[in-house]
C-alpha cells in the first residue's frame, strides 16, 4: 500500500470509530442532560454563590459604653464583609453564642472607651473570633485590624489637631493598590472559569474511562481485537469524540453563561483558548486511559480515577491559590495537567495573552498527555495476556 | 480441568414415569395475555394452562415471546391485557405477586447470568437458600443431595466464573430449587450447552420434578427437546400455534422424512424445490419433508420428482419436530429455507492452506487450555470444531485470529505467519465472537458501516457492501432499528455480515447459532455453505447443535484441550459403528424407569433422546432379546426396537464418554 | 422487615466486594489516602507571593521598607525593575503576582512630614489571591506607618520613642481566638476532610450496585424471591455502610492521632451522627443508581453530584454564610453541610446535641428521605 493509501484508511478508522463513539454517547439520554446541567445551570450557579473573600461575618457586640465613639466604631464593621447579628446583654453570652454557631465575633468595647479616646489615653477593643474555620477567622480578625487601625489614625489626626485639613503633614505610606485584570475584583469571572474546568476535568477524565471499561465488560473488545485496528486507533477515537463533546459544552458554557451572564472578558485569542483547551481535554483523559486499562470494571475505574481526580481538583489551583501549598504538594502537581491550563484559562480570558508566555504550560500538558497515552497503549495489549 | 459427564440417573423413588403426570390441579392459568414494549405487540393474546406435575414447554423463534410470558407468569413483569392466575392467586400487582413468589422458583434467560461470578458455588446456593429462608440444616441436606446429584461437589469452592457452561447451567438449577418451589419457570435453560451436559440438565431435572413433585415451565431453542415436555406450547410472533403432548403437535403436521444421496446434488436440488419447502442438504445427504406419511407413498414421491436422477439409499423416517415446527412456520408464511449450494464444489485451491494449525498449545498458570492440537483447513471447506463448555475451542480460535499469544506451537492463516505476520491475518479474516461483540445501542446500517470504515472500506465500497450485507443477512426492514431490540438470530446474521464486510478469505464462527431458532439456523447455514462454496472462504465454526455439525466438511472433536476424534461427518459415524455397533432405538411406555433398568443392565452407554432410548450395539439382535427380556421382568412394555442411523450427537455423546471412562480408568489407576 | 433475608443479601455482597480485591483496596484507602494528601497538602495559609518591585527612590528609606516585603515569608521577592513598564509583562505572565512601586523622593517627603503615595500592582485573576495580596501589604503599610509616626512623633514633639510609639496606638485590638486558639490551618480542614472523604467515596461504593445487576440481568433473583423492596435495598446497604463506618474510625483516628487535632466533644454524638451521615452518603449512590440504566451513567453522575457539591457547598473551605441565596440553597440540599457543622462541633467546640440537634435531624431526615425515595423507585414488577 502506498503512504498516502495508508494514511486514508487510518483517517477513516479514526472517522467511522469517533462517530460510533459519539452516537453511542447522544444515546445515553440521561448522561447527556446531565452534561447539560454540568456546563449550564452549574456554573451559574456556582459562578453566582461562590465568594472566598469574606462576606456576612456574623458580629455580636456587646457594647458596656454605649458612646458615639462605640457606636461609630461599630458601625464601620458594615456589609459587605460583615453582618450584624445584634448586641449582647452580657460579654458571657458570647461564648454561649459563639458555640451554637451562626455568628462568627464577638467585638467587646470596654466601659469608659468614649472617655479613654477623647482623654487621649490608649484604650482597647476585646475580639473573640471562631476560628474553627481557620482562614475565615484569620480574615474576619485582620478586617478587623484594618478597621480598627483606620480608627486610630484618624485618632490621631483628630488629636494632633489637623481638624479639617486633610493629612498632608503626617509621614506616613498611603497604600494605593492597582488590581490588574480585574478592577472590580469580581469573583464571578474567577469561579465561574474554576468551575467550568473542574467539569471539564471530571468529565475528560470520566467519560473516556468508563466508555473504554464498557468494551471491556461488554466483550465488544474483542472484535475489535481481532480487526486491523492498533490500540492507538482503539483508544484515539473515545478521546477524540469525548474532546469534541465536551469543546461543545466548554463552549455553550463559555457563550452561554459566562460571556453572556457574568460578563467574563476574553482578551485573548478564542481559537488559542478552544486549541488548548482542546489539549488540556486530550492530556486529562490520558489519566482515565491509563487507569481504564489497570482496571476490570466500572467500579473500579471510577474509585480509581477518583483517587487522583479528587487531589487534582483540589490542589491544582482552581480552588485555593497554589501559593498556599506547601513545596511537596507543588512539585506533585506538577504532575496535573489542570495546574498549568488554569493559568492557561485566566491568562487568555482574563490577560489577553499568547502562546509566548503560556509556551511552557502548553508544553507541559503536551508532555503529560503524550506520556499518559504512551502508557496506555503499551498497557492496552498487554491486558487482554 | 475435569468435567464428568452421562446421562447417568440415579437409582432412586420409582413410581410412575416420567412422561405419564397424573392428571391434577391447575397451576397456571393464562388467557388473552397480551404484553406491549412501547409500540411493539410482544406478545398478542396468549392462553395456557399448567398442571399439576407436568413439564409444561414454551418453544418457538426469537423474539415469539417466551420470555415475556414467563415473566410475567413468574411476577416479576407487567402486562397490559388478559389474565394470569398462579396457584388461583391473580398475579396483577407486585402484591399479589409477592403471594405466589414463595412457591415459585425462576430461572432467567442466559447461561450463568444470574449468578455471582465471584462467589463459589457453595455461596452461590447458600446466597439462593437463605434469601428464601430455607432453614439451615435443610439447607445443608438439599445442598449436598444436589451438588452430588450434579457432580459438582468436588467444585464446592470454585467461583462459579472459573466452571464451565454446562456446570454453570447446573448450577443454575440448583439455586433456583434450593428452596423447593411447586413450580419452577425456567427460561432457555440449555442454550449455549454442549450436547452431554445438556442431556444430564434433562436428567437431573426429571428426576427432581418427579421426586418433589414440581411442576415446570421450560422454555428451549432446542427442538430436539421438546420431545421431553408433556405438553407444549408453540409460539410465533406473540401468538399460539399449536399446542398439546409432543405427540398431538406432530400430528398438526402429519408427514415424513425421506433421506437419500443423489447426485448432481444441485440437479436434484432443483427439481425438489419446485415441490417441496423442505429440501435440505447436509454433506452428500438430502432431506426433504414431505405430506405424506405413509413410507411408500412418500419414496414414490420423491422419486418421482427427482425425475432422472435416482435416488440413493434411501430411508424414510418420522419427522423429528423441529422439522414439524418448521412446517408449520412454512406454513404461517415464512420465508422457505433457500438452497442453492452446489455440494463441496472443489475451489481452485493453489495447494495453499487457509488455516493450518500445528501442535498449538496454550497454557493458563499451571492449568493446559490447549493441548498439541493440529488441523488443516483448505479454502472452501467448512471445518467444525466440536466439544464441550470448556474443551479449549475458543482458545484455538483466539490463538489464530490473533487475540491471545500461544504458549507454544505453530500457526498459518490466510497464508501468513500467526506469530509474525499479525496484523496481515487481521486484514484477512473475518470473526464472530460467542458473546454478542456489536454495538447494542448503535442500529443495524451503523454497525455495517462503522466496521467497514474499521476494514478501510471507503464510500462506495460501503455502500456496495451494505446492500449486500443487509440483502445476505436478510436485514431489510431492520435498517435504523437498535441493534438491542433485534431477536437473537437477527441479531447473530448481523454479526455474521459484520464479520463479511471486507470479504476475507477466513472466516471464524464461535457458537454462531447459540440461541437461534431453527429457521434462523438454517437460513444461517444456507448463507455459510454459499460462501463456502460459491466464493472458497474457509468457515472454522464451533457449535453446540449437532445437526448443524452435519454441514460441516471436516469436524475435530475437542475434549479437555486435546482433538479427541477427527475426519467427516460421515467418517465419525463409520469410526464409531465400527468400535461400539449400531444404534438401536428402543421405543418403551415409561422411557425413565426404562433406562435405569438397561443401564443396571450392562448397557453403559444408554442414554433418552426424547421419549426413546438409544445404545450402541455391536450385535444387535443379541442385545435386543436380552433388553426385551430385561425391561417386561421390570414390567417396561417394550413398543418397538429399531436399528437407526447414527446422528452425530450418538456420535458425540459415545466419544466423550469413552474419553472420560478412559480418564477414570487411568485416574484410579494411578491412585491404586 | 425479615433479617435473615437482609443478612443473606447484605453477606452476599459483601462477600462480593471481598473477591474484588482492587475494590476493596480502593475502598478502604480512598479516603484514607485524601485525608493525608489534603491534610498536610490543603494548608490555607498564603504565602510565598510572588512580587517585583520598581524603586524610583533608591533612598536608604525605600530600601528599608522594601525589606519588610523581602523579610516577609508571605512575600518572595522576584527582582527589581529598572523599568514600570517591564511590570506589564511580569503579571501577565504569571511570574509576579505583586508589583510595588515605589515613587521618587520617597524619602524626602516622609521626612519632611509628607505622605508618600506606595502603588501596588496587583494581579486580579484569582480575587482570593489578590484580596489576601492587599491585605498582606496594607498589614506592612499600617506597621511601617506606625513607625514613621512615632519617628516623627519623637522628632517633632520631643517625646520618648516609647510615649510615641504608645500615641501612635490611641486603640488598640485584643484578638482572642477561640476553639482553634494557634489558629492552626489543619485543625480546621482535618475535621472538614472527614466529611469530605466520606461524601465523595461512600456514594461512588454503592452507585453501580444495582444498575450491575440489572446489567447482568441477576436482579430477577431478587425480583421473583419474596424478598421485600426495603429488605433488599437495607442489605445492598450493609456491606457499605461497614466500610465507611471503619473509614470513619480509621479517619478519626488519623486526625487525633497524625494531624494532633484535638477532639473535645462526645464520641457517641460524633459516631451515632456518623452512622447516618453514612446511611445519607451510601443513599445517594443507590439512588442514582436506581434511577439511571447505564454503569456510565451512574458512574459520572455520582462523580459530579457527590464531589461538586462537597468541594463548594458544604463549608469545607468557604463558609456557607458567605454564599450567594441560590447556593445557599444548593448547600442545604446536600447533607455534607449538616456534617460539617457536626463534626467541627464535636472536634474543636465541645458542643453537645442541644446545640447540634438541627444538623443531625436534619441528617435523619435525609436519611429517611433518601429510604422513601428508594422504596418507590425500586420495583419488583417492572414494565420492561
Amino acid at each position: 500500500m502506498r503512504v498516502s493509501d495508508r494514511l486514508t484508511v487510518w483517517c477513516r478508522r479514526i472517522a467511522v470509530m469517533t462517530r460510533k463513539e459519539l452516537l453511542q454517547l447522544f444515546r445515553d439520554i440521561p448522561l447527556m442532560a446531565f452534561l447539560i446541567y454540568s456546563f449550564t445551570l452549574s456554573v451559574y450557579v456556582t459562578g453566582n454563590g461562590i465568594q472566598t473573600q469574606l462576606k456576612n461575618a456574623g458580629l455580636l457586640v456587646s457594647d458596656a459604653d454605649r458612646s458615639v465613639s462605640s457606636r461609630e466604631l461599630i458601625s464601620r464593621f458594615h456589609s459587605p464583609y460583615f453582618r450584624f447579628d445584634g448586641e449582647l446583654a452580657h460579654p458571657n453570652e458570647g461564648f454561649v453564642r459563639l458555640d451554637r454557631g451562626g455568628s462568627m465575633m464577638v467585638l467587646d468595647i470596654p466601659t469608659r472607651f468614649h472617655e479613654a479616646l477623647v482623654s487621649g489615653e490608649s484604650t482597647a477593643v476585646q475580639l473573640l473570633v471562631d476560628t474553627t474555620n481557620s482562614p475565615q477567622g484569620l480574615s474576619a480578625a485582620g478586617y478587623a485590624a484594618r478597621i480598627v487601625g483606620q480608627f486610630s489614625q484618624e485618632l490621631i489626626m483628630t488629636r494632633n489637631g489637623q481638624t479639617g485639613s486633610s493629612s498632608t503633614t503626617v509621614p506616613m505610606i498611603l497604600s494605593d493598590h492597582r488590581v490588574w485584570f480585574n478592577q472590580d475584583q469580581n469573583e464571578t469571572w474567577f469561579e465561574s472559569i474554576s468551575h467550568l474546568l473542574r467539569m471539564i476535568t471530571i468529565f475528560a477524565v470520566l467519560l473516556p474511562a468508563a466508555a473504554l471499561v464498557r468494551e471491556k465488560e461488554r466483550g465488544t473488545v474483542e472484535q475489535l481485537l481481532v480487526s486491523p485496528l492498533t490500540p492507538a486507533q482503539i483508544m484515539l477515537p473515545k478521546v477524540v469524540a469525548m474532546t469534541l463533546v465536551i469543546l461543545g459544552a466548554t463552549a455553550v458554557a463559555l457563550f452561554g453563561v459566562m460571556l453572556p451572564v457574568f460578563g467574563v472578558p476574553i482578551r485573548g485569542s478564542v481559537s488559542l483558548l478552544f486549541l488548548l483547551t482542546a489539549l488540556f481535554i486530550v492530556a486529562t483523559a490520558g489519566i482515565g486511559v491509563f487507569a481504564s486499562t489497570v482496571t476490570k470494571n466500572q467500579a473500579q475505574v471510577g474509585m480509581m480515577t477518583l483517587l487522583v481526580v479528587a487531589p487534582m481538583l483540589l490542589l491544582s489551583g482552581i480552588f485555593t491559590p497554589l501559593e498556599t501549598m506547601p513545596a511537596w504538594v507543588r512539585y506533585l502537581m506538577a504532575l496535573s495537567p489542570l495546574r498549568y491550563f488554569i493559568e492557561i484559562a485566566t491568562g487568555i480570558l482574563l490577560k489577553g495573552i499568547g502562546l509566548e508566555m503560556l509556551w511552557s504550560q502548553a508544553l507541559s500538558m503536551l508532555a503529560l498527555g503524550v506520556s499518559l497515552f504512551g502508557f496506555g497503549m503499551w498497557r492496552f495489549r498487554r491486558q487482554f495476556r | 480441568m475435569q468435567q464428568h459427564y452421562g446421562p447417568s440417573i440415579h437409582s432412586s423413588s420409582t413410581q410412575s414415569s416420567v412422561l405419564s403426570p397424573q392428571p391434577s390441579d391447575t397451576i397456571v392459568n393464562v388467557s388473552g395475555f397480551v404484553k406491549r414494549y412501547k409500540k411493539h405487540m410482544a406478545v398478542d393474546g396468549i392462553d395456557l394452562e399448567i398442571r399439576k406435575g407436568e413439564i409444561y414447554g414454551l418453544i418457538g423463534p426469537d423474539g415469539a415471546g417466551k420470555s415475556s410470558l414467563m415473566k410475567a407468569i413468574a411476577g416479576v413483569l407487567t402486562y397490559d391485557e388478559g389474565t394470569v392466575e398462579v396457584f388461583g392467586t391473580l398475579v396483577d400487582s407486585e402484591r399479589a405477586a409477592e403471594r405466589v413468589k414463595e412457591r415459585i422458583g425462576f430461572l432467567p434467560q442466559g447461561l450463568g447470568l444470574n449468578l455471582y461470578p465471584d462467589l463459589s458455588v457453595e455461596e452461590n446456593i447458600d446466597f439462593f437458600a437463605r434469601l428464601r429462608l430455607v432453614p439451615e440444616q435443610q439447607l445443608t441436606e438439599r445442598k449436598t443431595r444436589l451438588l452430588a446429584m450434579t457432580r459438582l461437589d468436588k467444585y464446592r469452592d470454585r467461583a462459579m466464573k472459573n466452571l464451565s457452561g454446562g456446570m454453570k447451567q447446573k448450577l443454575g438449577l440448583i439455586c433456583t430449587l434450593i428452596h423447593e418451589p411447586e413450580l419452577a419457570i425456567l427460561d432457555e435453560p440449555t442454550t449455549g450447552v454442549d450436547p452431554v451436559s445438556r442431556r444430564d440438565f434433562w436428567a437431573i431435572l426429571a428426576e427432581l420434578l418427579l421426586e418433589k413433585g414440581m411442576t415446570a415451565l421450560v422454555s428451549t431453542a432446542y427442538m430436539d427437546e421438546a420431545s421431553r415436555f408433556h405438553r407444549l406450547s408453540f409460539l410465533s410472533g406473540g401468538k399460539v400455534l399449536a399446542s398439546g403432548t409432543p405427540a398431538e403437535v406432530q400430528m398438526l403436521a402429519p408427514g415424513s422424512m425421506v433421506t437419500f444421496e443423489a447426485t448432481p446434488q444441485l440437479d436434484a436440488i432443483a427439481r425438489l424445490k419446485i415441490r417441496y419447502k423442505q429440501v435440505e442438504a447436509l454433506g452428500p445427504l438430502l432431506h426433504v419433508f414431505t405430506d405424506d406419511t405413509d413410507p411408500a407413498a412418500a419414496m414414490q414421491s420423491i422419486t418421482s420428482s427427482l425425475g432422472i436422477i435416482k435416488p440413493m439409499q434411501l430411508r424414510v423416517n418420522e419427522p423429528e419436530l423441529e422439522d414439524v415446527f418448521v412446517a408449520l412456520l412454512l406454513r404461517q408464511g415464512e420465508q422457505p429455507t433457500a438452497i442453492e449450494m452446489p455440494p463441496a464444489a472443489p475451489v481452485t485451491s493453489n495447494g495453499t492452506l487457509a488455516i493450518e494449525a500445528k501442535d498449538l498449545i496454550r497454557d493458563f498458570g499451571t492449568f493446559r487450555a490447549v493441548d498439541r492440537v493440529s488441523f488443516q483447513v483448505k479454502p472452501g471447506e467448512i471445518f467444525g470444531l466440536l466439544g464441550a463448555n470448556g474443551a479449549g475451542k475458543t482458545t484455538v480460535i483466539k490463538m489464530l485470529n490473533g487475540i491471545m499469544p500461544p504458549t507454544g506451537g505453530e500457526g498459518w492463516v490466510a497464508g501468513a505467519d500467526m506469530k509474525t505476520a499479525g496484523g496481515a491475518i487481521k486484514e484477512r479474516i473475518g470473526y464472530m465472537s460467542q458473546a454478542f461483540s456489536l454495538y447494542l445501542d448503535l442500529t443495524v446500517v451503523e454497525n455495517i458501516r462503522l466496521f467497514a470504515g474499521i476494514y478501510g472500506l471507503d464510500a462506495n465500497a460501503t455502500d456496495q457492501r451494505l446492500k449486500w450485507i443487509v440483502s445476505m443477512a436478510g436485514l431489510k426492514g431492520y435498517e435504523s432499528s437498535l441493534t438491542g431490540r433485534l431477536p437473537m438470530g437477527v441479531r447473530q446474521r448481523l454479526a455474521l455480515g459484520c464479520a463479511l464486510v471486507h470479504q476475507p478469505r477466513v472466516l471464524f464462527l464461535d457458537e454462531p447459532t447459540s440461541g437461534v431458532d431453527p429457521i434462523g439456523r438454517r437460513h444461517f447455514w444456507d448463507i455459510l455453505s454459499r460462501l463456502a462454496r460459491e466464493e472458497g472462504v474457509a468457515i472454522l465454526v464451533t457449535t453446540h447443535y449437532m445437526s448443524e455439525a452435519e454441514h460441516c466438511d471436516h469436524l475435530a472433536l475437542m475434549y479437555a484441550g486435546r482433538i479427541v476424534a477427527e475426519g467427516s461427518p460421515v467418517d465419525m459415524k463409520r469410526q464409531v459403528e465400527k468400535e461400539a455397533g449400531q444404534l438401536l432405538e428402543v421405543a418403551t411406555d415409561q422411557p425413565g424407569p426404562a433406562l435405569r433398568r438397561v443401564t443396571q443392565a450392562g448397557f453403559v452407554g444408554a442414554a433418552l433422546f426424547g421419549t426413546k432410548l438409544h445404545l450402541l450395539s455391536l450385535d444387535p439382535s443379541q442385545d435386543e432379546a436380552r433388553l426385551r427380556t430385561a425391561l417386561s421382568s421390570d414390567g417396561v412394555q417394550v413398543q418397538d426396537v429399531l436399528i437407526r442411523p447414527l446422528s452425530l450427537e450418538d456420535v458425540f455423546v459415545y466419544r466423550v464418554l469413552v474419553v472420560e471412562r478412559q480418564e477414570q480408568a487411568t485416574v484410579k489407576g494411578a491412585a491404586a | 422487615m425479615n433479617v435473615r433475608r437482609v443478612a443473606a443479601v447484605a453477606f452476599k455482597e459483601w462477600r462480593e466486594v471481598t473477591r474484588d480485591r482492587i475494590f476493596l483496596l480502593l475502598a478502604f484507602c480512598m479516603p484514607a489516602v485524601w485525608m493525608f494528601v489534603f491534610g498536610y497538602g490543603l494548608v490555607l495559609d498564603v504565602e510565598h507571593i510572588s512580587f517585583v518591585v520598581v524603586d524610583r527612590d533608591h533612598s536608604s528609606l525605600s530600601r528599608d521598607y522594601l525589606y519588610r516585603f523581602y523579610q516577609s515569608r508571605y512575600f518572595s521577592f522576584q527582582g527589581e525593575l529598572a523599568d514600570e513598564g517591564e511590570a506589564d509583562a511580569w503579571l501577565k505572565s504569571g511570574k509576579a503576582r505583586a508589583v510595588i512601586i515605589v515613587p521618587e523622593k520617597f524619602q524626602e517627603r516622609l521626612l519632611s512630614g509628607q505622605p508618600a503615595n506606595i502603588q501596588t500592582l496587583i494581579d486580579g485573576t484569582f480575587p482570593l489571591r489578590a484580596d489576601i495580596t492587599k491585605g498582606y501589604t496594607i498589614a506592612i503599610n499600617n506597621a511601617y506607618n506606625v513607625d514613621l509616626l512615632a519617628d516623627h512623633l519623637a522628632r517633632t514633639r520631643g517625646l520618648s520613642r516609647d510615649e510615641a510609639l504608645r500615641r501612635t496606638r490611641p486603640l488598640g485590638l485584643e484578638v482572642r481566638y477561640l476553639y482553634n486558639e494557634e489558629v492552626r490551618s489543619t485543625w480546621s480542614t482535618v475535621p472538614a476532610l472527614i466529611m469530605f472523604s466520606l461524601m465523595v467515596s461512600s456514594p461512588l461504593l454503592t452507585a453501580l450496585g444495582v444498575v450491575r445487576e440489572k446489567e447482568t440481568g441477576s436482579i430477577y433473583n431478587i425480583y421473583s424471591a419474596t424478598v421485600s423492596r426495603m429488605e433488599f435495598l437495607v442489605g445492598k446497604l450493609v456491606p457499605y455502610v461497614m466500610i465507611s463506618l471503619i473509614n470513619v474510625v480509621v479517619l478519626w483516628l488519623m486526625a487525633v492521632l497524625l494531624f494532633a487535632v484535638p477532639f473535645k466533644g462526645s464520641l457517641l454524638l460524633f459516631f451515632a451522627s456518623s452512622i447516618l451521615f453514612i446511611l445519607t452518603s451510601t443513599g445517594i449512590g443507590l439512588t442514582v443508581s436506581l434511577l439511571v440504566s447505564t454503569q456510565q451513567a451512574a458512574l459520572i453522575i455520582t462523580v459530579v453530584v457527590s464531589t461538586v457539591p462537597t468541594i463548594l457547598f458544604s463549608g469545607l473551605i468557604v463558609p456557607v454564610s458567605s454564599l450567594s441565596q441560590a447556593a445557599q440553597f444548593q448547600a442545604h440540599l446536600f447533607p455534607g453541610m449538616y456534617y460539617t457543622n457536626i463534626v467541627r462541633g464535636t472536634f474543636l467546640k465541645n458542643v453537645g446535641p442541644a446545640v447540634l440537634w438541627p444538623d443531625v435531624l436534619a441528617l435523619a431526615v435525609y436519611a429517611a428521605a433518601l429510604g422513601a425515595i428508594g422504596y418507590r423507585l425500586f420495583t419488583k414488577r417492572p414494565s420492561v
